[in-house]
């Protein structure tokens, strides 16, 4: 049991990060939480031994993944503040 | 489960879990920080499973972690500085998340760096450590002029900008 302890903590973080994922609402918010995810799902891969795989989810799940939302949210709320513009106009 | 096992999911369970939560809730201003705190544990964590699992190639997981998470931080203060500006984090709570990667990094370095002895192992240890320390300062330094720049501004020019 004492052995399978950090593996337990591990997945109970990818548990954990998985549904507050899912029910956050705000994606700049959700993105935060989502690279969370990316970070313990490496964590996992680790403590099962598997470093080249958690290196990949490292590279997707820390840095690529929130800036790919972050970008997302950024030209959209532009495009809606432009248009908001023009119809005033 | 040997000693540096144990400590690594000590680690996990009081460091990098509160660190985690603080970065999943909150105002931007807290999560910010609180998520380049959750990347310095996190890669410390690693360091303690490599030589807990005996396998000095799992440093390389720590070594691309403290390069990555600095800059994911750098990466959410350039396009959330809008928002790190409007509110900006208190000077004591990012001094005191700055002074905890400060303490961690040399707290879990020094006894690793002594079991593992001088060597090509030893040389990787300290430049992760020396990244650890050069992100958790440098990205202090981008949230603080995030939030100076947005006092030079003032609130009138962003509120027109929100309109």
């Amino acid at each position: 049991m004492a052995d399978d302890l950090p593996l337990l903590l591990g997945l109970l973080l990818v548990a954990a990060a998985g549904t507050g994922t899912v029910l956050v609402r705000d994606p700049v918010r959700q993105s935060f939480v989502m690279s969370l995810f990316g970070l313990a799902l490496a964590t996992l891969f680790l403590l099962l031994q598997a470093p080249d795989v958690a290196l990949s989810q490292l590279a997707v799940g820390s840095a690529l993944t929130p800036l790919m939302v972050l970008l997302s949210v950024r030209k959209v709320r532009r495009r809606a503040r432009g248009e908001r513009r023009e119809e005033r106009e | 489960m040997n000693g540096w096992i144990a400590a690594g999911a000590a680690l996990l369970a009081c460091g990098v879990a509160p660190a985690a939560g603080c970065a999943a809730t909150g105002p931007v201003r807290r999560r910010v920080p609180a998520q380049n705190l959750t990347s310095t544990f996190l890669s410390l964590v690693f360091l303690l499973l490599a030589q807990g699992f005996h396998r000095t190639a799992y440093t390389d997981t720590a070594l691309v972690l403290s390069v990555l998470g600095p800059a994911g931080t750098l990466l959410y203060v350039r396009l959330l500085a809008d928002e790190l500006a409007d509110r900006p984090p208190r000077p004591r709570v990012l001094r005191t998340v700055t002074t905890l990667s400060y303490l961690a990094v040399p707290a879990v370095l020094l006894p690793l760096c002594f079991i593992t002895g001088p060597g090509r192992a030893m040389g990787k240890l300290l430049v992760i450590g020396a990244l650890l320390v050069c992100g958790s300062w440098s990205a202090a330094r981008a949230v603080t002029a995030a939030a100076t720049a947005g006092h030079t501004i003032g609130a009138p020019v962003e509120g027109t900008d929100d309109g």
